[in-house]
């Protein structure tokens, strides 16, 4: 009766040993499976190192499991293992060692081992030496990215060594690239890292110049007597200059050890408070304490009596200071280097100072653009037939969920985009026509009345999109093809999107142009906005014209909603947003003329943002300079950059 | 009727005052002080629909006190003054015993004179800028150093950060928040010059400009992080931008304090998978009872809708008080005051809130990762932290205590011993 349960006992106890024992792997993993566990960043490289110099051939797939959050530990026995998630809340598990499948588990029985991006980019590390000559480029590609993210010593030699088999171009040329940069760093040879520099020098990445910048870090240091050659000086400091003043010159003799502290008033009063002794400090009442020279005299009293340091002296101080050299040492120790290094950066920096106002100007044109996109429509309402509508904003918007709409039932975003470019042209068109039939032609002739009427449509419309769509914000996503960023440098980029807005832009310039000049619509329509009776007369039916005019300068609104809610966001304050800006861009370059519109967008794209590089942390304040800008623009010249001359100026 | 009551009270004060307050009028009024219109009303609108279904379920499990529930749901829509108007018709013309609500600070601000004045009760959800402590209002949210702070030490431990970009919407929590961040920042070791601040308008759009400026501040080989009180719309427009420039969350992480699943829901969120989110709860968190929460909210709801931290904060909020009113035996105000300040209640993460005397509560700080699906895997998980209503990081206000409990007062300056002031016109 008793053997067989020995026995399974005894079988047990050997299934349990085996468990233990199933697998190198396994065995370094729960070695260090506390720190696994806790998931620090600041723990957890032993067991980093210990998986990756295991030499163990699983080590590349454990480090990779676990930096993909695959893997699992079994809360029964505490055992890892890489798992794949099959179905709801199922875990299949496989075993490390074996790699053979060891059952599947629900998510209550296990868990989740969830690095974080700190964890994760240390495994990175890990894994470069494994990832570098992998077959599979993209692998290499995260290796030489982990390097990038985290540039160390160790990287250096396996980088070289695999840049010679390197069958991929792109990535060949990115190796060479960052064995250049670790050899700055790192290189031991002074002449090659000398090299290294100077052939980067003109290279304006981010990354060059974050390798390059701690070697000109410097520290002031102090030395008893003269500054021993060896060390690299940036250069000697005088106590009392500028760079360097007594305090703080006199603070660091004190840090190194070189100098008593000196004793200031309130260390004083400390003292004699410490010391009083029957109503009396070194003989002087307590009372009497109210002034600095009664303190002075009863702490020399004390220290007459051994019962405090000596003050210094100024003579004392200046003395001490003057006894010792002050200088700014390099924390790298090649002077070489260093000023490799510096006639490098100087070098970078004009570069990237040029650089820096060529993205700027980029901006600048981009904001100009998607002002003018928003305007262009209003040129033709405001512009070209003198309508106050205060609801343009609102036909943008109007476009912008068009787009959201059409994208919610084509899931192509390419093809969504197309179908949506048109239909919200449609949809905003005929909102426009109905509202100038409804409304605006009423009002003709009385600007206030069209003004507060408009507004009023405004408000209603954006609480209808609210009611409809809610006030969250709805996404537009871009096609693929526009995601990303026509990169020159690592500081002239411009992302594709504002490109395509910039050339959607050119090209409704080109429309409007077209239309207003070449076709019977827009000789119609400046013949009805110059004299209304004569065009009439002529055969022309002014109530027709006008609702297509501003049919046409809705339906360009709507468009550029789809622009604008592709590179922002879709909400029903989408169109306020650009309201008062596409009023600006009219008024400033000048009424009824589309050059004034795209010579105002202009104006006010590159004024933003040439006041927002002057004041970098408020872009807010940015915005009110530029309004205020505007205003005394206004007045010096009230009928905008291009005024209009001789008939054409109506009134 | 109403001349029947004054009467009727008239003649029956004596006694009145000589019976024990037991739950008087059935049945007992919670008032819900959420927008229901205008710019925060999808927000607030989710935060109604929480208490309705928390007040439902108490009822269905007897109501309190012997009396059912009664919700009392007004609209202040997103208009600040509005708040206080609403509140004040909470108390005197609804005659609530508690009022749940509010969102923005500012709102919270305009209502706090009119709860004090007529002694309310009020449990606000959201997490805030702390520098407050009312004796009327329960803060059932996140003070700066239970979400500003941890996030930031995770900056600074986990992700190995060095150089900071506080990046926010220009108005009263950011700027209180970055204050506090860049005094906190300084302490730690982190030189002025390695922290950029940047404010900007609500709604704004165009953010190439700052996005530039941020990845140039890696130039001296420091590794940089944002921290992002940015808020509303604004942030889709920058999280694009930057997936736009090709940053990814391992090159620049991006830590978000007002971005949750809400916020979330129906965007595309493939750009900003990796960035970071700090609140005191994730819908994805492991417990029973959060899935039990999420399937019930789902059931009333609808299959597509979410949870979020200010729905825990209401549940946890709501629970408490229904406790601290059975240990009282009454709705009074003051009783109920009382009997909340170390009330117990499991929150949905898995640990277990504490209020405190301090008004705020004991909650653990989570730290999520964004995912493709909208929801967050949470990565990091501490002990509860005890809210702090006053900032221990700037000098002002590292002096000052609330203790309701013991001191009486909300406002106490430890260094000079005394209470600044017991009401919040501050």
């Amino acid at each position: 009766m008793i053997r067989p349960i020995l026995a399974s006992l005894a079988l047990l106890a050997f299934a349990m040993t085996a468990m233990a024992q199933d697998g190198p792997m396994q065995d370094v993993l729960q070695e260090h499976a506390e720190i696994i566990v806790k998931s620090s960043r600041t723990s957890i490289a032993p067991a980093i190192a210990a998986i990756a110099e295991s030499r163990l051939p699983q080590a590349q797939d454990v480090l990779q499991a676990w930096q993909a959050k695959e893997m699992w530990q079994r809360t029964a026995d505490g055992l890892f293992f890489r798992g794949e998630e099959i179905g709801n809340k199922t875990i299949r598990l496989h075993d490390f060692d074996s790699g053979a499948a060891a059952g599947e588990f629900t998510g209550s029985e296990l868990e989740q081992i969830k690095p974080n991006s700190g964890i994760r980019a240390l495994i990175a590390i890990a894994l470069v030496q494994f990832q570098l000559s992998d077959p599979d480029p993209g692998k290499r590609a995260d290796a030489l990215v982990s390097i990038e993210r985290d540039p160390k010593s160790a990287a250096l030699e396996p980088l070289r060594a695999s840049i010679e088999d390197e069958p991929d171009a792109a990535l060949r040329a990115k190796k060479l690239r960052l064995e250049r940069l670790l050899t700055i760093a790192f290189d031991e040879d002074e002449e090659a890292r000398i090299a290294a520099i100077e052939e980067m020098s003109t290279d304006l990445g981010v990354d060059v110049r974050a390798t390059l910048n701690p070697l000109v870090v410097s520290e002031i240091q102090v030395f008893e007597g003269k500054i021993p050659a060896t060390r690299n000086l940036a250069r000697a400091l005088t106590p009392g200059s500028e760079a360097l003043p007594e305090a703080e010159a006199y603070g660091l003799l004190v840090e190194t050890g070189l100098a008593p502290a000196r004793i200031g008033a309130d260390a004083v009063r400390d003292i004699l408070s410490s010391n009083i002794e029957g109503g009396t400090v070194g003989g002087v009442p307590v009372a009497q304490l109210n002034s600095d020279a009664a303190r002075d005299r009863a702490y020399a009293e004390l220290v007459e009596a051994g019962k405090a340091a000596p003050k210094l002296s100024e003579e004392e101080v200046g003395a001490l200071l003057a006894a010792h050299q002050f200088a700014e040492i390099y924390r790298e120790p090649s002077t070489a280097v260093t000023d490799a290094a510096q006639k490098a950066l100087a070098r970078i920096e004009t570069m990237v100072g040029l650089n820096r106002a060529i993205d700027l100007s980029l901006d600048a044109l981009s904001l100009a653009s998607i002002y003018f996109l928003a305007a262009i429509g209003l040129a033709i309402t405001f512009g070209v037939m003198g309508v106050i509508n205060m609801a343009h904003g609102e036909f943008i918007m109007m476009g912008a969920y068009t787009g959201y709409v059409v994208q919610q039932i084509i899931p192509n975003h390419t093809a969504s985009i197309l179908v949506a470019i048109p239909l919200a042209f449609a949809v905003t068109f005929a909102a426009g026509v109905a509202m100038e039939r409804l409304v605006i032609r009423w009002l003709y002739n009385r600007p206030l009345e069209t003004l507060l009427a408009t507004f009023g449509i405004s408000i209603a419309l954006q609480q209808l999109a609210k009611n409809i769509f809610g006030t969250q914000a709805r996404p537009l996503t871009a096609p693929d093809w526009l995601n990303g960023a026509w990169v020159v440098n690592d500081i002239v980029s411009i992302s594709f999107i504002r490109i395509a807005i910039f050339v959607l832009a050119l090209i409704f310039l080109g429309v409007f142009l077209f239309i207003m000049r070449r076709t019977r619509l827009g000789l119609e329509t400046r013949a009805v906005t110059q004299n209304r009776r004569m065009a009439a007369s002529m055969g022309i039916n002014p109530n027709r014209v006008n609702m297509l005019t501003f049919g046409l300068g809705s339906g360009i609104a709507g468009i550029a909603g789809v622009a604008i809610g592709l590179f922002a966001k879709v909400t029903s304050e989408l169109g306020s947003d650009y309201i008062v800006q596409s009023f600006m861009t009219v008024v400033v370059g000048g009424v009824g003329n589309i050059f004034g519109t795209l010579a105002g967008a202009g104006m006010i794209g590159f004024l933003q943002k040439g006041i927002e590089w002057l004041n970098p942390s408020n872009t807010l304040a940015a915005q009110t300079y530029m309004i205020v800008f505007i205003i005394l623009f206004i007045q010096v010249r009230p009928r905008g950059i291009v005024a209009l001359r001789g008939r054409a100026a109506g009134d | 009727m109403n001349f029947l009551k004054i009467a009727l009270s008239g003649t029956v004060a004596a006694a009145a005052l000589s019976t024990p307050a037991m739950a008087a009028d059935c049945p007992v009024k919670v008032g819900v002080l959420h927008s229901l219109s205008g710019t925060m009303a999808i927000s607030e609108t989710t935060l109604k629909d929480t208490m309705l279904m928390l007040i439902d379920e108490q009822n269905a499990k007897g109501g309190l006190l012997g009396c059912q529930l009664e919700a009392v749901v007004v609209d202040p829509a997103s208009d600040w003054p509005l708040f206080a108007e609403k509140a004040r018709e909470l108390l005197t013309v609804h005659e609530v015993d508690v009022i749940f609500g509010n969102w923005t600070s500012v709102s919270r601000k305009s209502v706090l004179p009119v709860i004090e004045e007529l002694n309310g009760l009020l449990f606000y959800p959201v997490q805030y800028e702390g520098e407050e402590s009312s004796k009327n209002v329960f803060y059932t949210g996140a003070a700066p150093n239970q979400q500003a702070i941890p996030a930031t030490d995770y900056f600074l431990e986990e992700l190995g950060v060095e150089k900071f970009a506080l990046l926010g919407t220009d108005y009263v929590y950011p700027r209180t928040t970055n204050n506090i961040l860049e005094a906190y920042l300084q302490q730690k070791g982190v030189s002025a010059n390695d922290i950029f601040v940047n404010y900007t308008p609500f709604g704004h759009s165009d953010w190439s400009k700052i996005v530039a400026d941020v990845v140039a501040l890696g130039a001296d080989g420091k590794k940089v992080g944002v921290i992002s009180t940015i808020n509303g719309d604004a942030n889709i427009g920058f999280y694009k931008e930057l997936a736009a420039a090709g940053i990814s969350a391992d090159d620049i992480p991006v830590v978000a304090f007002s971005v949750g699943e809400e916020e979330l829901s129906g965007l595309d969120t493939s750009n900003l998978v990796g960035h970071l989110a700090a609140w005191n709860y994730f819908q994805s968190a492991e417990s029973d009872a959060n899935e039990a929460f999420v399937a019930k909210w789902k059931e009333v709801m609808g299959e597509e809708r979410v949870t979020n931290d200010p729905m825990e904060a209401h549940y946890i909020g709501f629970n408490m008080w229904v406790n601290a009113a059975t240990a009282a035996e009454t709705t009074d105000v003051d009783a109920v005051r009382t009997a909340m300040y170390g009330q117990e209640f499991p929150n949905l993460t898995g640990g277990t809130a504490v209020m405190l005397s301090n008004h705020h509560l004991a909650k653990p700080v989570l730290i999520g990762e964004i995912q493709d699906d909208g929801q967050f895997d949470i990565i990091s998980q501490t002990e509860e932290v005890a809210g702090d209503a006053w900032t221990d990081y700037l000098p002002e206000s590292a002096v000052l205590t609330s203790d309701w409990k013991d001191l009486g007062c909300g406002m106490y300056n430890t260094a000079t011993e005394t209470c600044v002031q017991t009401l919040s016109n501050y």
